[in-house]
C-alpha cells in the first residue's frame, strides 16, 4: 500500500488537513477542482469575531502548502474514478485543461493585459467585477499562474484545438481576438506558456486514505426572493463581503451596483428564503456572525451609515460571539427582531423598501434602504453528488456527507479509509473546520 | 582571518513586468561597482529553469559567499532561491531578496528613470546587508514520544487513546476517582438517529482507555508542579495520596468546564424543585422523575449578558431532555421558556419534534427574564411571551434552569503551571481563535474540549482527535524544527531585566539560576521583539541584526535624504499590502525605500532615531493590521514602541509627525498606495528621487 493520503477540496480545512498530514511526514496530494487552492476563504474580507483580515491569516497557510516537500498540489483537477486496492485505494484523477503551461507560467500578467475580451466575474459579476478570459483566479492564488476560461462569449472552446481555429467561431475569422494575442504577448515576453492545444489529462495514484474537504456554499436566493434578481441593489451576503473586501472589485468602496454610489442605509435580512420554496430550511450557524461582522465593517468604513439586521433567532454560539454582537450594538447596530415580508424597489432612487412585522411590537413597519443583504444560509455543494457515487458512500438528506456514527467515529464515512471534514459535513465556521481537519488528518495517517 | 566577501547580484527582467519600465543593464552596471561586488548578471526570467542552474554555476565559478536577487517578492519567491543557493553550496541565510516588481516598475510604470534610480538603491541597500549577513541554521529539538494529558473526560480520553493507537505513551492525569468527566453525570447523549445511553459510551471508552497498553492513568489525582518545555517537561502529581514524578515531552490540556452557581437565582438552592439541566440528567438517569406535571425550563439563565456569552448547548440540551421527560411521563405539561433557538443542520428538526410531542416554547425578551413567585408554596412564572404579545402565568412542580458554564476550577493552577491564559469566562485561550484553535502559544501543548468553551459530545471527541494530531506532529518526526532565523544573547551586557523573557510571545526565552535570559532557539519564532526592547541592546536576530537593517537605512540615505522615506514593513500583512498594490499596479509616489523586517515589533526605535540622524524626510512603520499579528501581538508592541519613540524624537528636536505607522492587511493595496500619496503630501517631498 502506498503511503500517501487524498484530500479533495483545498480550502481552508483541506489545506490545515494537508498541513498536519505532512507535517506528520505522510505525503499529501492535494486536490482541488478550481484554478487555485483556498476555497471560500480566500474570497472573505475579515473573519468573525475578531475581524481578522481572512487572506491575511489564510494566505502564509497557502505559501506553506506551496513550499512543503510532502505536498504536491493538483488545482483545476477532479478526482474521476476511486477503487479499492491493496488495502488503499487506486484514484484516476483528470487534471483539467487549463491551456496554461503550469512549469513556465510566472503570473506576470502580459497576457491578461493582451487580452481583450472581458467578462463579469463569476463571483464578483453583480457587484461590477470583470475578468478577462485569461486571469487569475486572485492576487495571491496559488499556484500563481494563468487560467484560460474556455467559454469565451462567442462560443465555447473545444477540448482540443482549442481558441485559434477550434472555436465555434473560427477565431482566425474573429474580430475579437484575431490572433491569440495572449499567445503572441507571453512570447513577446520570452515564454511560451500559453497552451490553447492543451487537452485534459489522466493522473493515476495510489493512495492509503482519502479525506473529503469539498467545503459548502452559499445558498443563491431563488428569483424574486425579497426581490433578488429583480432590483439591482438587492445582494446577497456573500456578494456584499466582497463590497466590502479591499481586494474586492470596488477596492473595498461599499457602494450600490445601481449607481456605484455609497450607501448610506444598508439593512440586512437574516434567514432570507427559511420556509419559502427554494429556500434553506434549517439554521446555517454562522449567517448570524456573518451579519454581525459586515455591520460593523460597514460602520469601521463610515460610522454615519444606517445600519440595521432583520432576524428571528440569535444564533451567537461561538466563543467572543455573544460579545461580538454587543460591540456591534454598542456601534450602533440595529437589531430588529423582524419577520419580513416583502420589498418594494423605487424605480428611480432604486432604493428598497421593506415591509416587515416588527416580532416585539406586533407592528407592521417599513423601513427605505440603499443595499439590501440577504442572508441566505449555507447549502451542500452540487458537486457532493457526483463524488459520492465515485467514493461509493452516502450523502445525508440535506447533500452533505453522511458520517457512519458522528458521536463514537466522528468524521469517518461507510467506507474505511475514506474521512470526511469542513464544510462537506454540514454549516460549520473555520474554527471548527480547522479542528476537524486537523482530527481527520490523524485518522488518514494512522495505522488501520 | 576573515573571509573576503563575495557578492553576487543577480537582476531578473522578469519578461518585460521589470525591464519595460526599469533600465535593468543600467541597474546592473551600477550594481557592478558597489563594495564587495564581484558578479552582476541580468536574467530575462531569473526563476526559470535554466536561469537557477545558471545561478549555481556562476555561484561556484566566482566564488560567490553573498547572493543578491533583485526581482518579485519575497513573499512567494524567497523559498525557491534559498533552496537554489543552497544546491549549490551556499548557506541560504546569506541571500538578500530585493523586490524591484512589485515595489518598483509595477508601481511607477510611467516613471522609468525614478524607477531604475529606486531599483538602483533598492540593489545598494540589499547588497549593503548582504555583506553583513551570517549564515543561520534551522534548529532541531528532541522531542520525545509521551504525552501527559491533563483531564479524563470525553476530551482527554480520547486524545489519550489517539496518541496510544499510534504507538505513543500516554499519561492520562484525571482528579476524580473515575474517568468520564461531565459525562458521568448526563443521562443521554441525543444523536441522528436516537437517545444514547451516555452510561455506556462513557463506560466502552473508559475501558478501552484504562487497558490500552500505551496509557498510564492516574485518578484522585492533582498536579503540583510542571516544568521544562516540548521535549523536556517534568511533572509532579499526587495520586490517591501517593506523589510520582515523571517526564513527558507534551501536554495536552482536557480540564472540561462546569455549571455555573446558580445560587439564589429562582429560588435554586433553597427550593429542590428548582434544578440545573445537570441536575435534570441525574433525575432523569436515576428515574427519579417521579409523577411530574408540570415542567418549566427557563433557558439562558446566567449566560448572554454583559459578562458571558451564550453556553452553545444550552437549547438543544433543554429540547432533548424536555423530549425525555415526555417519553418516561407523556401527560406531563413541558414549557421551554427561551430567548433565541439556536439549533444548527438536523438539530434544527429536534424543534420540530419537540412542538410534535407537545413541548410548548414561549419566547421572552432579552431584557424581560420570567419572574418566578411562589403562592403558597407552589411555584409560579410570570413570562411575557413576545410571540402571542401577552404574559402567561405557568405553575411548576418541577424548573429546570439552563445554566451557562465556566471552566474547570482547576484552570488556575494550570495556567500557572503551563504558562498560558485564559479568557473573562474562565476558559483557556488558544493560539489563534481561527487558525490555532487546538493549541497554545508555545509549542507542545495543546487545548481540546470543554476547557475551551462548552460544546457538543461530537466537537469535543473531534478537538480530542485533532489536539492529538498536533502533539503527534513532533513526536512522529522525534524533533521540533525552527528557522535559522532566531534570537540570540549576548550575556555580556545583560542587566537580567528580564524585558525579553516576560515578553516573549511564546515563553522561548528562560531564566536560569543565575538569573540569566537563555534563548530555547527551537521555540524562537525570530519576530524580534525581544531585540527592539531589550534596553541594553543584547539580543540580536539571525538575519535581521541592528547591523543589517542600519546598513540599509544608511544606504538608502546615502543620496537625497531629504527626498527620501524609510518604510519598515513587517514580512506578513504589510508587505502583503506593498505586494497587492504592485499586482492592482497602483500608481504611487517612489519616495519610500521598503526595508522588510519579519515583525513591526523588530523595529527598535535605534533604527527610527537613525533613519532621523541621517535626514530621512520620513519614517513608517507598518505592520499588520489589528489584530492580526503573525506573532501574536507584535503589532501591538510596535504601536507602543512607536509612540514612545515620538515622544523621545520630540524631545531630540525632531519633528514626531514625521514619523507614521499604518496597520495595513495584505488585502489593502490601496491602503499602502494612499499612505505614499498622503505622506509624500504632508511631509511636502519633492516627487522626484
Amino acid at each position: 500500500m502506498d503511503n500517501s493520503i487524498l484530500i479533495i477540496g483545498a480550502g481552508v480545512a483541506g489545506i490545515n488537513c494537508a498541513l498536519n498530514a505532512a507535517k506528520y511526514g505522510t505525503h499529501v496530494y492535494l486536490v482541488d477542482d478550481t484554478p487555485s487552492i483556498g476555497g471560500m476563504m480566500a474570497r472573505l474580507d475579515k473573519t468573525f469575531p475578531t475581524n481578522d483580515c481572512s487572506i491575511c491569516i489564510e494566505a502564509p497557510q497557502m505559501y506553506e502548502v506551496d513550499n512543503h516537500p510532502n505536498i504536491d498540489i493538483l488545482t483545476n483537477t477532479e478526482v474521476r474514478k476511486v477503487k479499492k486496492a491493496d488495502g488503499g485505494f487506486s484514484v484516476r484523477l483528470i487534471k483539467k485543461a487549463r491551456f496554461i503551461d503550469e512549469e513556465k507560467c510566472t503570473g506576470c500578467g502580459a497576457c491578461l493585459e493582451a487580452c481583450p475580451v472581458t467578462v463579469p466575474d463569476e463571483l464578483d459579476g453583480k457587484i461590477g467585477g470583470v475578468r478577462k478570459l485569461i486571469s487569475i483566479p486572485f492576487p495571491q492564488a496559488v499556484p500563481n499562474v494563468m487560467v484560460i476560461d474556455p467559454d469565451c462569449r462567442y462560443g465555447r472552446m473545444r477540448d482540443k484545438g482549442a481558441c485559434v481555429g477550434g472555436c465555434v467561431v473560427d477565431c482566425s475569422q474573429c474580430r475579437e481576438c484575431p490572433i491569440a494575442l495572449c499567445v503572441a504577448a507571453c512570447r513577446k515576453e520570452g515564454k511560451d506558456a500559453v497552451r490553447l492545444w492543451q487537452a485534459n489529462k489522466n493522473i493515476n495514484i495510489a493512495v492509503r486514505s482519502i479525506v473529503i474537504a469539498t467545503g459548502i456554499a452559499d445558498a443563491k436566493p431563488p428569483r424574486g426572493l425579497y426581490g433578488y434578481d429583480l432590483y439591482d441593489n438587492v445582494v446577497t451576503y456573500t456578494q456584499f463581503e466582497r463590497l466590502m473586501n479591499a481586494g474586492g472589485p470596488t477596492g473595498g468602496q461599499i457602494i450600490r451596483p445601481s449607481d456605484r454610489k455609497h450607501a448610506h442605509r444598508i439593512a440586512w435580512i437574516q434567514c432570507a428564503g427559511r420556509g419559502l420554496e427554494g429556500g434553506v430550511p434549517y439554521c446555517s450557524k454562522v449567517c448570524c456572525m456573518v451579519a454581525t461582522k459586515q455591520s460593523i465593517i460597514t460602520k469601521e468604513h463610515d460610522p454615519q451609515v444606517d445600519t440595521t439586521v432583520y432576524y428571528n433567532d440569535l444564533k451567537a454560539y461561538g466563543k467572543g460571539f455573544w460579545a461580538f454582537y454587543e460591540k456591534a450594538r454598542e456601534n450602533g447596530v440595529k437589531y430588529v427582531r423582524a419577520r419580513p415580508y416583502d420589498v418594494f424597489e423605487d424605480p428611480e432612487t432604486k432604493n428598497l423598501t421593506v415591509r416587515y412585522e416588527d416580532l416585539d411590537s406586533g407592528e407592521l413597519r417599513y423601513d427605505e434602504v440603499e443595499i439590501l443583504v440577504l442572508s441566505t444560509g449555507l447549502v451542500a455543494n452540487s458537486r457532493n453528488e457526483r463524488l459520492a457515487k465515485i467514493l461509493k458512500i452516502q450523502l445525508d438528506k440535506l447533500g452533505f456527507f453522511k458520517e457512519k456514527d458522528p458521536i463514537s467515529a466522528p468524521l469517518e464515512t461507510e467506507v474505511e479509509g475514506i474521512y470526511v471534514c469542513g464544510g462537506a459535513t454540514g454549516p460549520i465556521d473555520i474554527s471548527e473546520s480547522v479542528v476537524q481537519a486537523t482530527a481527520a488528518s490523524l485518522k488518514a495517517v494512522s495505522p488501520r | 582571518m576573515t573571509e573576503e566577501i563575495r557578492i553576487g547580484v543577480f537582476v531578473c527582467d522578469c519578461g518585460s513586468n521589470i525591464a519595460g519600465v526599469v533600465n535593468v543593464p543600467e541597474v546592473v552596471n551600477y550594481a557592478k561597482g558597489l563594495k564587495n561586488v564581484v558578479f552582476v548578471d541580468e536574467g530575462k526570467w531569473s526563476c526559470s529553469v535554466d536561469a537557477l542552474s545558471s545561478m549555481q554555476e556562476s555561484i561556484k565559478e566566482h566564488k560567490l559567499n553573498r547572493v543578491v536577487i533583485a526581482s518579485c517578492t519575497a513573499r512567494t519567491h524567497e523559498p525557491l532561491f534559498k533552496q537554489t543557493v543552497k544546491e549549490a553550496g551556499l548557506n541560504p541565510y546569506l541571500l538578500e531578496f530585493v523586490s524591484i516588481r512589485e515595489q518598483v516598475s509595477w508601481v511607477h510604470m510611467n516613471e522609468p528613470e525614478i524607477a531604475t534610480q529606486k531599483a538602483k538603491d533598492l540593489v545598494k541597500m540589499g547588497v549593503a546587508k548582504a555583506a553583513l549577513l551570517e549564515e543561520g541554521e534551522e534548529i532541531r529539538l528532541p522531542v520525545g514520544k509521551d504525552c501527559m494529558v491533563i483531564g479524563g473526560g470525553m476530551a482527554g480520553m480520547t486524545a489519550a487513546l489517539s496518541l496510544a493507537n499510534q504507538g505513543f505513551k500516554a499519561v492520562l492525569v484525571e482528579k476524580r476517582p473515575q474517568l468520564g468527566g461531565l459525562l458521568n453525570l448526563i443521562s443521554t447523549v441525543s444523536s441522528d438517529k436516537e437517545l444514547l445511553s451516555a452510561e455506556e459510551i462513557v463506560r466502552g471508552q473508559a475501558k478501552l482507555v484504562e487497558t490500552h497498553p500505551n496509557v498510564v492513568v492516574y485518578t484522585n489525582a492533582e498536579i503540583e508542579n510542571v516544568d521544562g518545555y516540548i521535549g523536556n517537561y517534568s511533572v509532579t502529581i499526587k495520586s490517591n495520596g501517593t506523589r510520582n514524578n515523571f517526564d513527558v515531552s507534551t501536554v495536552i490540556v482536557a480540564t472540561g468546564m462546569r455549571e455555573l452557581n446558580l445560587e439564589g437565582k429562582f429560588f435554586y438552592g433553597s427550593d429542590s424543585r428548582v434544578v440545573t439541566q445537570l441536575e435534570l440528567e441525574g433525575i432523569l438517569k436515576n428515574n427519579q422523575l417521579g409523577d411530574v406535571k408540570n415542567v418549566v425550563m427557563v433557558n439562558c439563565v446566567g449566560s448572554k449578558n454583559e459578562t458571558r456569552g451564550c453556553c452553545n448547548i444550552g437549547c438543544h440540551v433543554s429540547i432533548k431532555n424536555a423530549l425525555a421527560i415526555k417519553r418516561v411521563n407523556k401527560e406531563a405539561k413541558v414549557y421551554i421558556l427561551y430567548r433565541d433557538l439556536s439549533m444548527v443542520k438536523e438539530e434544527h428538526f429536534h424543534i420540530d419534534a419537540a412542538k410534535a410531542a407537545g413541548v410548548k416554547f414561549l419566547r421572552f425578551p432579552d431584557d424581560r427574564y420570567p419572574e418566578v413567585t411562589k403562592d403558597n408554596e407552589n411555584l409560579v412564572i410570570n413570562v411575557y411571551d413576545i410571540l402571542s404579545g401577552r404574559a402567561f402565568l405557568l405553575s411548576a412542580d418541577l424548573l429546570v434552569l439552563t445554566a451557562g458554564f465556566e471552566g474547570d476550577e482547576t484552570i488556575e493552577k494550570i495556567k500557572g503551571h503551563l504558562k498560558v491564559s485564559s479568557n473573562a469566562e474562565g476558559f483557556f485561550q488558544e493560539r489563534h481563535i481561527k487558525l490555532g484553535p487546538l493549541d497554545f502559544p508555545a509549542d507542545g501543548i495543546a487545548l481540546c474540549g470543554c476547557a475551551k468553551n462548552p460544546k457538543t459530545l461530537k466537537e469535543t471527541i473531534e478537538e480530542g482527535m485533532g489536539a492529538a494530531m498536533r502533539v503527534s506532529i513532533p513526536m512522529n518526526n522525534g524533533y521540533i524544527e525552527a528557522e535559522g532565523i532566531v534570537a540570540d544573547i549576548d550575556l555580556a551586557n545583560c542587566n537580567s531585566c528580564g524585558l525579553c523573557w516576560k515578553r516573549c510571545p511564546y515563553g522561548a526565552i528562560r531564566v536560569n539560576e543565575n538569573k540569566e535570559p537563555q534563548v530555547v532557539k527551537a521555540l524562537c519564532k525570530g519576530c524580534g521583539l525581544c531585540a527592539a526592547d531589550c534596553p541594553k541592546e543584547c539580543i540580536s536576530i539571525v538575519h535581521y541584526s541592528d547591523d543589517q537593517v542600519l546598513a540599509q537605512v544608511e544606504a538608502a540615505l546615502e543620496e537625497n535624504p531629504a527626498d527620501k522615506i524609510i518604510a519598515f514593513v513587517c514580512h506578513w500583512c504589510a508587505l502583503g499590502g506593498v505586494d497587492m498594490a504592485g499586482v492592482s499596479r497602483l500608481q504611487y509616489p517612489p519616495n519610500a525605500r521598503l526595508i522588510r523586517v519579519m515583525c513591526s515589533a523588530r523595529v527598535s526605535i535605534k533604527f527610527i532615531q537613525r533613519a532621523f540622524d541621517l535626514g530621512a524626510a520620513g519614517v513608517l512603520v507598518a505592520g499588520c493590521e489589528f489584530p492580526t499579528c503573525h506573532y501574536i501581538s507584535g503589532n501591538y508592541a510596535a504601536e507602543k514602541r512607536v509612540n514612545r519613540a515620538k515622544k523621545i524624537l520630540a524631545k531630540k528636536g525632531f519633528d514626531p509627525d514625521k514619523l507614521w505607522n499604518i496597520w495595513c492587511s495584505a488585502a489593502d493595496g490601496p491602503k499602502f498606495a494612499n499612505t505614499m500619496r498622503e505622506m509624500v503630501r504632508e511631509l511636502h517631498l519633492a516627487k522626484e528621487v
